[in-house]
């Protein structure tokens, strides 16, 4: 049996007599009170996350930004120095290896954060498209850091975030909290305005403490889960994955193809000539029954398709789900079913971004 | 705790039957706790044959779905219609206002198979002590 690996928070996770999990080989919290209560604690309040399961890797070197642009969907050297974007890091055939956060840091210095799942393999397929370049520096600082993330209405209450107030969506900066020294971007996986905050694997617990201190919620996997499904935000490995490429995925608006040559440039072009045939859609159950990730979508009483996420909406109050059916069925308003213990039960095809924060 | 007075199944049900041939039936505490927040409850109409162990309904959390399994056998009587419509009130009040069925029960002298309450709080502890091993085996590995 492989052992689970455990953040710099473990114990924190342990003393508050969390119910733990294993999440992509990691020990993580699933809820430490109430997956509901720390669901409504970053709609309404202000909740913390540890999520130092995703990967911090830098890339850095005179030739880091050129390695970067052949490597993901959107062009980094376009990036000011202080932003990020969102993008997609595809195999050569087009499929979707992560999506990630690429944040500049300096003129040729990069920050990639990505998903937990499938972490060596990423590596290695920066590592083999990098090869013995000695201008271009990989580094995986994710065991010797701690990455939390601080997501909710009320953050801009909290006094010890006060020197990160002014970051743009998606910006970034180096600062302090107290004595500690952060890398804060203005990020998150919630569909709230918030922030994620990185530092030494040593600084964790003076870290989370002066959130604890401040009456920040700890939350946990349950509660992100939920929050990012009804933000509409999908989930690698689950949602999407290898076998999918980004435009049947929704993604296309992640993929800059006017962009110089980069991996699964030409199949993502020949993709896009040819169409697709199927298509990720949101939708939301008719009745109280919860689709949940595996089950069959039918049309017609034909089986056409899988859900992928699922589970209740409790900001709607109603239970969502995510999940591909055949382009000519994927329009808003369509009528499906979702086979739930061997029944056929009517939901309907939505906007996939079921919640979206008030401005 | 456990109430004195209740029979307890392996799978974490309860039955209690205040003498002759009606009994009503729930989720244990340690049940809910394990589950989480209750969003569905699936349960069999009133009028089911129910056979003892197996399975009669379904329980969803926000995280998980489990089996409910009949801790007699019997024909369902009635099924409580506000844990349905708020499935919260299984998390508060597992042994009270969160019961899930009520079950004529066609061979009352099934429930001496079942657990009292004092060998199921062993029966709880044992599984606990179980996971705090596991996780200490982990720490120490």
């Amino acid at each position: 049996m492989e052992l689970l690996k455990k953040t710099p928070l473990n114990k924190v996770h342990h003393d508050l007599k969390a119910k733990m999990m294993n999440f992509a080989g990691w020990e993580l919290p699933v809820w430490y009170t109430s997956i509901l209560e720390e669901h409504q604690a970053v709609r309404s309040g202000v909740g913390i996350f540890d999520v130092s399961d995703m990967g911090r890797v830098w890339v850095s070197g005179k030739n880091a930004g050129t390695f970067l642009d052949r490597m993901l969907t959107k062009p980094a050297q376009q990036l000011e120095i202080g932003g990020a974007q969102l993008c997609l890091l595809c195999l050569e055939n087009g499929g979707i290896l992560d999506d990630l956060v690429v944040h500049r840091v300096r003129t040729n210095r990069y920050l990639i954060v990505w998903n937990a799942a499938n972490i060596k393999q990423k590596l290695d397929w920066l590592f083999c498209w990098s090869g013995s370049d000695p201008d271009v520096v990989i580094e995986d600082k994710s065991p010797n850091t701690v990455m939390v993330a601080v997501q909710g209405p009320t953050i801009h209450q909290l006094d010890n975030l006060r020197s990160v107030s002014h970051l743009p969506r998606f910006g970034h900066t180096q600062t302090k909290i107290g004595e500690l020294s952060v890398f804060v971007a203005r990020t998150g996986y919630t569909g709230e305005d918030g922030f994620e905050i990185i530092s030494d694997a040593a600084n964790s617990l003076p870290l989370w403490e002066s959130f604890m201190e401040r009456g920040v919620k700890p939350c946990g996997l349950g509660a992100r889960d939920i929050l990012r499904l009804e933000a509409g935000m999908m989930l690698c490995g689950q949602d999407m994955d290898k076998g999918t490429n980004p435009f049947e995925a929704g993604l296309g608006w992640l993929v800059d193809l006017e962009k110089g040559d980069f991996i699964g440039k030409s199949a993502l072009l020949e993709i896009k000539r040819r169409g697709i045939k199927h298509k990720l859609i949101g939708f939301q159950m008719k009745d109280r029954e919860i689709a949940r990730s595996g089950y069959k979508i039918f049309h017609s009483g034909q089986e056409v398709g899988k859900v992928t996420s699922g589970g209740y909406a409790p900001t709607l109050g109603v239970n969502i789900g995510l999940g591909y059916v055949p382009v000519e069925l994927a329009s808003i308003g369509t009528d499906i079913e979702i086979m739930i213990r061997k029944k056929l039960v009517a939901a309907q095809i939505v906007n996939k971004r079921f919640y979206k924060r008030g401005v | 705790m456990n109430p004195k007075e209740y029979k307890y199944t392996q799978e974490h049900e309860w039955i209690h039957s205040e003498g002759g041939a009606k009994g009503k039936a729930g989720l244990t505490d340690y049940a809910q706790t394990q589950l989480g927040d209750l969003v569905y409850l699936d349960l069999p109409e009133p009028g089911t044959e129910v056979e003892q162990f197996k399975k009669m309904g379904e329980i969803e959390s926000v995280k998980a779905v489990a089996d409910f399994f009949a801790p007699a056998s019997g024909k369902v009587l009635e099924i409580n219609q506000s844990a349905i419509d708020d499935p919260a009130v299984v998390n508060q009040d597992p042994y009270g206002e969160g019961w899930l069925v009520e079950l004529e029960l066609s061979n009352p002298s099934e429930l001496d198979t079942l657990m009292d309450s004092d060998k199921y709080d062993e029966f709880v502890a044992k599984l606990e002590a179980e996971a705090e091993e596991e996780e200490s085996e982990e720490k120490e590995g």
